[in-house]
């Protein structure tokens, strides 16, 4: 069995295989289908400065080959985050967690990097900054490299000891500007590629299948999306890239890695098949070129 | 602080097909072995189903399914067909291995030397059929059951002596039982002889209902939903229904919460009537 760590920003993960935000809530409700200390790490639900309902169910819609998602970031916000669910991680020290975290201003992003900065139990932040299912903010923020450099840099400055990750939207022009905005700003990582904006119609009804009409796409339909968007990142930058959209095979995490990614992030698969990430990292272990090959020139490689 | 949440008995499982009969017009039921290491379920909670699809595929999205009947040998589902899942399931056949995870979800209460009475609306019959029939721990005491669905073709008498059992049965068209829904029959049923409280599973139309019913005689209810899921294990929150506020939210999973509700915490004019 072979070391397949990976260093991101300043902390080692004991594999690149983690599992994507949204998909296990506050990180424990998987613990009975999935080993999570087996993991790379998980990444929360995200957290937001005040409470969320989340939207009106429908939420998730399922299609040939993945689905529609519009959850609305539904969570119990910063302040009972921080008293009551992140001292749990304590307890799993063994568990590396990634907290996903959005705000609404550049303020907020100070007081929320404030909040995180004394405490520990968590591996470091991943920003928010790409969800379709949410009115302006945080999808606006993630189209604009200036103001991601700056919320960048902003976190950053505050938990220099943490890994901190920006997550960025497929539903863009130029990944790649925001990508070098994002590491000028400081991030240890860019995390690609959020959910891809759909819709669908109930024929019946003749209106969209959810209440806000958009949704979030995810699935392996977004598998060659997400590889393009990373292969893109992978151009652009320096700092390691995390690829996310469409996994469901080991091949699929062989593509990321060809694409230049450094980890992977499994999302809506796991709802099938909630072995898969084990399985990947057995096959990681017994084959530890797959992580570190890549389909770029030399002068293209990432680093890390 | 609260203990770290976690649904204990959610392991997966592969299982294998002992039989897939069809019950009526719309029903079948898929009889699995029940795999080792299989927990015993409680009346209301279910499984999630990996439906297999053409060649070596899934469907994207589990299917839950309620727990008809379960014994050493086998875990008994009774599905209604209603689309390519349902229908991808009614070809399974013995041999065939169906991939699940649970026992999942919160059950019926148990609530000794009370008299309650149970309506199973359609499909809706499974766990309520499992509590009073089939669950060990002799929850039949006290129990009485009444089953309904839109006309005779729809129940499924062969392979369950309902009848024989004392069930009640009521048909919209009064093609068989009691003519009326079974709201209406358990109005009877309670002028006859009063329930200490009413379980109910079934069109939300039903439960709808049969929660007036229980607000007049006051006396509690509970509810059986089902919703489209995504984990099952309450960490997705896609499958949440609005309910009385619970820690700052007004949503719960039908998955964790539920499926079985006290039906005075749902707020019923705002559940979705498929």
């Amino acid at each position: 069995m072979s070391d397949i760590g990976v260093q991101i920003g300043p902390v080692r993960f004991k594999n690149p295989v983690f599992i994507a935000s949204g998909i296990c809530g506050y990180a424990e409700e998987y613990s009975p289908l999935v080993n999570l200390s087996g993991l790379g790490g998980v990444v929360t639900k995200t957290i937001t400065m005040r409470p969320r309902e989340g939207n009106l169910p429908p939420r998730i819609h399922e299609l040939p080959h993945g689905m529609l998602n519009s959850i609305g970031l539904e969570n119990v916000g910063l302040e009972r985050y921080v008293a009551e669910k992140l001292p749990q991680l304590n307890q799993r020290p063994d568990v590396a967690v990634m907290v996903s975290v959005a705000a609404e201003t550049e303020d907020e992003f100070v007081r929320l990097a404030e909040t995180f900065a004394p405490m520990d139990g968590y591996a470091g932040l991943e920003l928010n900054l790409s969800c379709p299912n949410v009115k302006g903010e945080a999808l606006d923020q993630g189209r604009n490299p200036q103001l991601v450099e700056r919320i960048a840099r902003i976190v950053k400055e505050r938990i220099p000891q943490k890994s901190l990750w920006i997550k960025v939207t497929p539903n863009i022009t130029s990944v790649a500007d925001v990508a070098r905005a994002a590491e000028q700003g400081g991030a240890d990582a860019i995390a690609a590629i959020n959910t891809v904006i759909g819709i669908d119609f109930d024929l019946e009804t003749g209106k969209p299948v959810f209440a806000r009409g958009s949704a979030g796409y995810s699935g392996p339909a977004i598998l060659p999306i997400a590889l393009q968007k990373v292969w893109e990142c992978a151009k652009a930058v320096k700092i390691p890239i995390v690829g996310i959209g469409g996994i469901s095979s080991i091949d699929d995490v062989r593509k990321f890695f060809l694409a230049g990614a450094t980890a992977v992030q499994v999302g809506t698969v796991l709802y099938n098949d909630p072995a898969l990430p084990e399985r990947i990292i057995a096959a990681l272990e017994e084959n530890p070129a797959w992580v570190t090959a890549r389909a770029l020139p030399a002068r293209f490689a990432p680093a890390g | 602080m609260a203990a770290f949440f976690a649904p204990a008995h959610a392991h997966e499982h592969s299982a294998r097909v002992i039989d897939n009969v069809q019950l009526s017009r719309r029903y079948f039921l898929l009889r699995l072995a029940r795999p080792d290491g299989f927990v015993e379920p409680q009346a209301g909670q279910f499984v999630h189903v990996a439906v297999p699809a053409a060649g070596d595929g899934r469907f994207f999205l589990r299917r839950p399914f309620s727990i008809h009947d379960c014994t050493r040998e086998f875990i008994d589902l009774v599905i209604v067909e209603v689309g390519p899942g349902s229908r991808a399931l009614r070809h399974r056949v013995e041999g065939d291995r169906v991939d699940f995870y649970g026992p999942l979800g919160h059950p019926y209460p148990v609530l000794p030397g009370k008299r309650i009475l149970g309506l199973g609306g359609g499909v809706g019959l499974a766990p309520l059929y499992y509590y009073g029939f089939r669950a060990p721990g002799n929850l039949g005491d006290g129990y009485r059951l009444i089953y309904g669905a839109r006309t005779r073709e729809d129940l499924f008498l062969e392979h369950v002596p309902l009848e024989t059992r004392g069930v009640i049965l009521a048909t919209d068209d009064g093609s068989h039982g009691f003519q009326g829904n079974v709201v209406q029959a358990a109005e009877r049923e309670l002028a006859r002889e009063p329930a200490d409280a009413i379980f109910s599973c079934g069109p939300t139309v039903m439960m709808r209902a049969a929660q007036a019913l229980a607000d007049r005689m006051h006396i509690p209810h509970y509810a059986s939903l089902e919703n489209r899921m995504g984990c099952a294990l309450g960490a997705c929150r896609a499958c949440v229904v609005p309910t009385t506020l619970d820690g700052g939210s007004h949503y719960r999973t039908v998955c964790h919460d539920g499926p079985v509700f006290d039906g005075s915490i749902l707020r019923w004019k705002e559940l979705p009537v498929p």
